[in-house]
């Protein structure tokens, strides 16, 4: 028995290792962009145990300036983190976002601008979620229509981020034609293991797109 | 102290601050965040967490001390406290903070400073409790033992 499931192991191992070879290219690469470096640490944290690889900024222009979608002239601004590689010439070369996570409310470019922004680029593909601690179903629905393709509530869980899977599938399809069957089902899993003690106490208050009417209600707080 | 025993004690303590109102379920979507890549998570943002707002206190402190208060600063500093004490679940700051804003879009300095005097208060408890929480988590790991997993069931 043992010895079986130790070349089970080994196998396993050797299948993981040879996948994330072929994935490290494949790997979902989401921008993280939110001014609270808590809720930086925290989304990445919520990516990187689902099997995402993350970049976090901290403002909408350091997410254009990544994105290689600032001005000419401020792209040689002076930048403490010269990480990322040159992305003046096109999104082609090397630099691969699948998803776009930002924060609404920040100083200087809100959320809402810099998906205003990207939508107007040759970035308009990839898709864009908004988060949000402030439940405003006015301030949802404009993002919606502006193109996001959610609007998630902070603070975010594990379960937010599976509703977001189709969508990262979507913009793989887009840019790769290899199969990415495995990809998928390893996310499935990985989501699967880290949600099976998903707490009862939802108090999701997430809204989707068709009842935008739908009041927020606050946990042991009065609805105003 | 035997493991069984220490985690046992965990869980209730975990549990009363549950039922007082010091956590709701964010913490324990937090827990199961953490792993064995990254056993100091919790610890870590948490820690983050309270450095960062008393900073932010401090900030608030002063800004409501000054002869002719910035309202939409306070409101802002405010507003990122709200934010960040729901992101680790100290949901007294949280719901302290909200009151906070009401009063600051009333600018009512003095309702401020009270409510501000609270939210500190309120800031020490959910010092204190979480780091009893992270003592009891640190003596189970160092006898051996697992952090127990609390079921949200009750």
């Amino acid at each position: 028995m043992e010895l079986k499931s130790d070349i089970e192991d080994t196998l396993t191992q050797q299948k993981q290792q040879k996948q994330e070879q072929q994935q490290e290219q494949h790997h979902f690469h989401v921008l993280a962009v939110d001014d609270s470096l808590i809720d930086r640490k925290l989304l990445e944290k919520l990516l990187k145990v689902s099997s995402c690889q993350v970049t976090c900024v901290e403002s909408g222009d350091k997410a254009l300036e990544y994105l290689g979608l600032l001005d000419g002239l401020e792209c040689d601004a002076t930048l403490s983190s010269s990480s990322f590689s040159s992305t003046q010439s096109s999104k082609q070369e090397g630099l691969r976002v699948n998803m776009i996570m930002t924060d609404y409310c920040m100083p200087g470019m809100s959320g809402y601008d810099l998906l205003k922004r990207v939508k107007g680029s040759s970035w308009k593909d990839v898709p864009v979620v908004l988060m949000s601690s402030e439940n405003v179903p006015s301030r949802i629905s404009m993002c919606l229509e502006e193109g996001a393709e959610e609007f998630l509530l902070k603070p975010l869980q594990l379960s937010d981020l599976e509703k977001l899977q189709p969508h990262l599938l979507k913009s793989i399809d887009h840019s790769c034609e290899n199969n990415t069957k495995s990809n998928k089902d390893k996310n499935v899993d990985d989501d699967n293991n880290n949600c099976k003690s998903n707490n009862k106490l939802s108090k999701r208050k997430a809204m989707s797109p068709e009842t935008p009417e739908r009041r927020p209600k606050l946990k042991g707080l009065a609805v105003l | 102290m035997e493991v069984g025993q220490m985690q046992r004690r965990l869980l209730d303590y975990t549990k009363t601050l549950l039922m007082e109102g010091f956590l709701d379920g964010q913490f324990l979507q937090l827990q199961q965040l953490q792993d064995e890549s990254n056993p100091g998570f919790v610890v870590e943002v948490v820690s983050l967490f309270f450095d960062d707002s008393e900073k932010l206190l401090n900030d608030l402190t002063s800004a409501l001390d000054q002869p002719s208060v910035d309202f939409s600063r306070v409101d802002s500093h405010v507003h990122q406290l709200k934010g960040s004490s729901s992101s680790i679940d100290a949901q007294r700051i949280k719901n302290a903070s909200l009151a906070f804003r009401n009063f600051c879009e009333e600018q009512n300095v003095e309702a401020c400073q009270r409510c501000l005097q609270q939210i500190k208060q309120e800031y020490y408890l959910a010092r204190n409790n979480l780091e009893t929480l992270f003592r009891l988590e640190q003596q189970i790991v160092a006898a051996g033992g697992s952090i127990p997993m609390l079921e949200m069931g009750f």
